[in-house]
């Protein structure tokens, strides 16, 4: 199907790593309504994992320690048809982050931590992180 | 996720069948850790039927294949599905892991 006019999907989810299922099948369910990509598979599999990683850090990073419970993540899908791109917004209350300072994985040498950002960053076309009071905001760009 | 585990031989094979995830990991972790406590252990792990993984269960297989190294053993991985394979290749862990196309290339590897 080619598309017309933006697609959205908006998610609210408890930050909880075991209802990331949940956008992961969002994000497959969005790509099918274009065509013409190169190679499908790859491209969903590789949206998944970057909007999955940004969650994780999410719930294990921005909400590290939190008491409460009802934590959220606030998420936002949107496929726009000119030029044609995926776009996956993010929105905690958590802990800010400075991804700036997140040192690169060692590729020479197996590493126990630090693959999540690298993999956000090499499988998007843009990672764009910034913090206010109260709303920490990701924001994850594809071109398609 | 489910997991299945098995032993052919000497070697502890895991089946992962679902997703690997931060979720997920957990019990994994814990079967790895205690798999690879023997001396020579020798541990094949099977993602023919994994359809996720994400970087917290990719650290658990370094964790794994680290323990492994400590007892003079190995851990190998064996059919990857292409999406997981490139983040592999990403990663660079293809370079760190023994990976194999099947289980039967991979046990041939392990027991010799």
């Amino acid at each position: 199907m080619s598309l017309q006019h933006p697609e959205v999907i908006r998610l609210d989810l408890p930050a909880r790593y075991a209802y990331l299922h949940i956008l992961s099948d969002c994000i497959a369910d969005m790509l099918r309504q274009i065509d013409g990509v190169e190679d499908h598979e790859m491209l969903t599999y590789n949206m998944q994992l970057a909007a999955h990683e940004a969650c994780t850090n999410i719930v294990g990073h921005a909400y590290d320690g939190a008491q409460n419970g009802d934590e959220r993540i606030i998420i936002s899908l949107s496929l726009f048809p000119q030029p044609r791109r995926l776009e996956i917004e993010l929105h905690d209350t958590g802990k800010p982050f400075n991804p700036e300072v997140v040192p690169a994985p060692s590729l020479e040498q197996a590493q126990i931590h630090g693959y999540g950002l690298f993999l956000m960053r090499n499988l998007m076309d843009t990672v764009t992180y910034t913090s206010q009071t109260g709303d920490n905001y990701w924001c994850l760009v594809k071109n398609l | 996720m489910e997991m299945k585990t098995r032993v052919a031989g000497d070697v502890n094979i895991l089946e992962i069948s679902g997703r690997f995830d931060t979720n997920t990991v957990p019990p994994v972790a814990a079967w790895l850790e205690q798999v690879t406590s023997a001396p020579k252990s020798r541990v094949l792990v099977n993602l023919a039927e994994t359809t996720f993984v994400d970087s917290t269960a990719l650290a658990t297989l370094v964790q794994g294949l680290k323990r492994c190294q400590q007892v003079q053993g190995d851990l190998c991985v064996c059919s990857l599905r292409r999406p997981v394979y490139m983040i592999f290749e990403l990663t660079r862990l293809d370079k760190a892991f023994n990976i194999f196309v099947d289980e039967e290339h991979a046990l041939q590897s392990l027991k010799s």
